[in-house]
């Protein structure tokens, strides 16, 4: 077993420290959280509509445009230098390689997520509700689904020449049952519902994330191995 | 099997040939047929009037769009898994039919919607179900043709098809989320078809027509993409005298 997880841990360890020696990805995607916030104030006011009482979608269309903006680039600083190629030719379980580049990616959409809630909750004064267990849970579950189709995409769209314009084309018709289901339940949540009113959405956010990293275990090595 | 001018080994495309001809044949005879039902034998519905006769293009063009993306997903997974480049090719010719259905029933069907609804466009959930399924296969075109080592776009592809296949159940319990607007079903129902029996036989003759034509394109198109794949597309084109040539001046 020790052969699929230290590669594994080793995968992750290496993002996790690149990231923390760059913080570029962190940068951009929390920076474009923020910014995205900003100008939602602006492009709300004139409409008169509250952005605390659109809070819910504000934040899965930011966290998405975000995340994809980050997701984008998980294999380009490898490609870029042929790095990749290298980690292919050693004999690791590309399941493992797959689900070490989820996890990095899920880290960075999970800090982002950090900052754009507190980001929201200082603009536009969220209130997390009842349950703000239940607020995270919708949250991660929608993130986890959201990294693993958007992972194995990155590895997809790393090979075109259409780059990182390629990835929102063919990511967000997949993502739908995620904004649905992310959305109606922390929009219940922020209303002030009970978590027995979100837990057929949250049910539905864990299968989408169930399929999502399945197929994305499974078919990642048929993206990355050549021939 | 015979040899191609570049050495490769050409697939016989006699076989496909010879079924495009076929259904070709059984397709115009059945389209020819179905049309005359749809404007000569079926009966005006009372309640929407005349544009509800759509409906017989608008149902079996979204049927075999549906069939066709089924059998790029399916064709797509069995390249992944056995690497015969004929799937592929029975892939992307699926795909591409799926592409032009799919966009007759959209066509159609908002058409339809402006006269029964009051608008092109609701965000109702059958709408919505089909537009995300023609914009999962675009992406699989756009894949196909922004990679330009053709093995690897065609993998990458199958794996957009897959991916897509598999998130369809997701997809369309997340449209229905909300309370659709679109017409219950009229035909699969569990008390039985509550449908005209002339409109009922003008609508299966729809479906079939619609089936054996997607058919025909298909057995048509794949023996020219069996074709296209044995051409050595490196080599400059060999001049034979019989097109046209530019005179030196």
């Amino acid at each position: 077993m020790s052969s699929w997880w230290r590669p594994f841990a080793a995968m992750v360890w290496k993002d996790v420290t690149v990231e923390l020696r760059t913080g570029q990805r962190v940068a951009a995607m929390g920076g474009f959280a923020v910014l995205a916030g900003i100008l939602f104030n602006y492009a709300l006011a004139p409409t008169g509509a509250r952005p605390q009482d659109l809070a819910s979608t504000l934040i899965w269309i930011t966290i998405v445009f975000a995340g994809t903006l980050g997701i984008g680039r998980t294999f380009e600083l490898e490609e870029e230098n042929g790095a990749f190629a290298g980690v292919l030719l050693a004999p690791v379980a590309r399941d493992a390689l797959y689900l070490a580049k989820v996890v990095s990616n899920l880290l960075l959409v999970l800090v982002t997520l950090v900052l754009l809630v507190f980001a929201f909750t200082l603009f536009f004064g969220l209130d997390l509700g009842r349950s703000p267990l239940m607020f995270w849970s919708s949250l991660t579950l929608g993130a986890i689904g959201f990294v693993g189709t958007g992972t194995l995409f990155a590895a997809v769209t790393v090979r075109s020449s259409m780059g990182a314009t390629l990835l929102p084309v063919l990511l967000f018709p997949v993502l739908v049952p995620v904004i649905v289901f992310g959305a109606t339940s922390t929009s219940r949540l922020l209303a002030g519902l009970g978590a027995d009113q979100v837990a057929g959405p949250l049910r539905l956010l864990a299968a989408y994330a169930l399929v999502a990293l399945g197929s994305g275990a499974v078919l990642f090595r048929f993206a990355v191995d050549d021939g | 099997m015979s040899r191609t001018s570049g050495g490769r080994t050409a697939p016989s495309v006699r076989g496909p040939a010879r079924w495009a001809v076929v259904l070709g044949i059984v397709a115009g005879a059945l389209i020819l047929f179905f049309h005359w039902m749809v404007f000569f034998y079926v009966p005006t519905e009372a309640s929407m009037g005349i544009v509800q006769r759509i409906f017989y293009v608008h149902v079996p063009a979204a049927w075999a769009g549906e069939m066709a993306f089924g059998i790029a997903a399916f064709c797509g997974g069995m390249y992944l898994w056995l690497g015969d480049e004929r799937l592929d090719v029975a892939a992307e010719t699926a795909a591409e039919g799926g592409m032009v259905f799919f966009t007759a029933a959209l066509i159609a069907g908002p058409l339809w919607a402006k006269v029964a609804w009051g608008t092109y466009w609701t965000w109702e959930p059958r709408l919505t179900f089909s537009l995300l399924l023609w914009m999962i296969f675009l992406g699989y075109f756009l894949v196909r043709a922004s990679i330009a080592n053709k093995e690897q776009a065609r993998r990458l592809s199958a794996i957009v098809a897959i991916v897509g296949a598999l998130d369809i159940p997701l997809i369309h319990v997340s449209v229905n989320w909300l309370r659709s607007l679109h017409p219950e079903p009229v035909v699969l129902r569990q008390d039985g078809p509550q449908l005209d029996g002339r409109m009922l036989a003008t609508l299966m003759v729809g479906l079939l027509a619609f089936t054996v034509v997607f058919f025909a394109l298909f057995a048509l198109r794949y023996g020219v993409g069996l074709l296209e794949r044995t051409r050595p597309t490196d080599a400059p084109p060999e001049p034979d005298g019989s097109g046209l040539m530019m005179e030196e001046s």
